[in-house]
């Protein structure tokens, strides 16, 4: 049952609901996060507008938002008080009001302890420190792969001809789907998860494009898991074919949700990364040249720099369990609270020149795989183990590239670049 | 000194393996596993480091 949400007060004239709004650079959309960093870190806003579903449907008065860096952690970390559970509350965790008739299939993002707890165990099996070294090995070979195949190969789209491809491939390794099914698993991915857009959907009916893929992904992964009932070995289709809740091994359903939670989370992260770090260390060549002069010594906390510039995820939404105050403002249990965490690894108080990419900063407690708690970024290995692989890569084959104008994606979710033009010489 | 391990709050990340390999290990089940309880004089950093690299806060160290 829906809790029953309050309409406020607005607490502030500055608008981070409209699409407009959204449709302006990441640069400017955080001078008018920055005043609320400063002037009001806690804010009630109208919801996000949203062309395709009006708000009579999905029935949201507004919702807090949270901007500043300690806020957005204590927000994360205190799931007793703001909760994941959308099932119980009937929404979702996005910013973007959701159809309450169109609700996807409850997976552990959208639930809390203890239930998130029984249900992240089974996959976090195939993402332990000794689970990603498992997979180094493989990710290295498919990153220089990629690399190797764009050597001299003139004008391209870096983003579709590298960055895009190692997320999906990786998730399917960790799924543990067979070589020859690897490019169809990746590709079903892909287009799940871009089907909203035009470029991928072909102009087709955006609902059976996304249909068509899941029913892929559903196939591929039923069979692997049916095949791992017999054949178990150390991936993620193993674990789930082994998982038990109450007695009972996992639904066809279960086994479709994880294949599309991991094919979501797995996928733009990373890759948005990887090209957002792209532009910057050719922009600043001077922390590209520091970088490679000792790339094995300097790219793990390089890494952490290229996630908080990056902030590829913009931000998740929670509901309040009961009334609180939080900077300053008087929550209502059952309000829609936003965190921000793009707004968060921009946050003055924490990082000097919050602006700058600066390799060198040390430490780097960003917020790039959210605020920390119990939905603190599963992947956060497997993430790091593919840009390291990746830019080793990259640094090295591609010294020569030349870097164009990124074509930035219109998102309040995904801070991402659709396209990047390149040139890599003979 | 000892570890402390919050279960209802650990779900298994690792990073406190990352960092000090000699305490923390998490098991193939997805599980944490202390493989020392008892903090070493010469490690106490580390381990304060692991404690500290929790995201889900699930760490503590008290005394005896």
């Amino acid at each position: 049952m829906p809790v029953f949400t309050h309409p406020h007060p607005f607490t502030t004239d500055k608008d981070i609901s409209s699409a407009e709004f959204w449709s302006r650079s990441f640069v400017e959309r955080d001078e008018t996060f920055g005043w609320l960093r400063k002037n009001a870190p806690v804010s009630w806003h109208p919801p996000l507008e949203t062309p395709e579903l009006l708000p009579e449907v999905h029935g949201e008065p507004g919702f807090w938002a949270v901007v500043r860096a300690e806020d957005v952690a204590f927000v994360s970390r205190n799931h007793e008080l703001f909760s994941s559970d959308s099932k119980k509350h009937g929404r979702s965790v996005m910013f973007r009001p959701t159809d309450p008739s169109l609700m996807p299939a409850p997976t552990f993002l959208t639930m809390d302890p203890p239930e998130h707890t029984r249900y992240r165990r089974i996959m976090s099996a195939g993402f332990t420190p000794k689970a990603v070294n498992r997979l180094r090995g493989l990710i290295e070979q498919r990153a220089a792969r990629i690399v190797d195949r764009v050597v001299g190969a003139g004008e391209i789209d870096f983003v579709t001809e590298v960055s895009a491809k190692l997320p999906m491939m990786t998730v399917a390794d960790l799924v543990g789907v067979p070589e020859e099914l690897v490019e169809t698993f990746a590709e079903a991915g892909d287009r799940f998860v871009g089907a909203d857009d035009p470029e991928i959907n072909g102009g087709t009916d955006r609902t059976q494009f996304a249909m068509q893929q899941i029913r892929v992904l559903r196939e591929i992964g039923v069979d692997l898991v049916r095949h791992r009932r017999t054949r178990p070995t150390d991936d993620i289709a193993t674990a789930l074919a082994q998982a038990e809740f109450d007695g009972k091994p996992l639904s066809d359903d279960d086994i479709q949700s994880a294949m599309l939670l991991l094919s979501v989370a797995g996928n733009d992260t990373t890759k948005q990364t990887t090209s957002h770090s792209v532009v910057q260390l050719w922009k600043h060549p001077n922390q590209k040249a520091w970088l490679t002069e000792d790339f094995d010594g300097r790219i793990a906390a390089s890494i952490e720099e290229f996630i908080r510039h990056a902030s590829p995820v913009v931000e998740f939404a929670r509901t309040a369990t009961q009334d609180l105050e939080l900077g300053g403002q008087e929550i209502l249990a059952g309000d829609k609270v936003v965190v921000f965490y793009a707004s968060a690894n921009r946050d003055e108080e924490v990082f000097d020149q919050p602006y700058r990419f600066d390799l060198r900063r040390t430490p780097v407690p960003h917020y790039g795989f959210g605020g920390g708690g119990v939905h603190f970024c599963l992947g956060n290995g497997i993430a790091k183990a593919q840009l390291r692989a990746l830019f080793s890569n990259i640094l090295t084959k591609l010294p020569d590239m030349r870097v164009g104008e990124p074509e930035m994606l219109q998102s309040e979710f995904i801070h991402g670049i659709r396209h990047l033009p390149v040139v890599i010489p003979d | 000194m000892k570890i402390k391990v919050d279960r209802g709050r650990c779900t298994g990340i690792g990073i406190c393996e990352s960092v000090a390999p000699d305490y923390f290990e998490v098991g193939d089940d997805g599980g944490l596993v202390l493989l020392r309880e008892h903090i070493d004089d010469p490690q106490r950093a580390e381990v304060e480091d692991a404690v500290r690299a929790c995201p889900a806060l699930a760490l503590s160290i008290v005394e005896d």
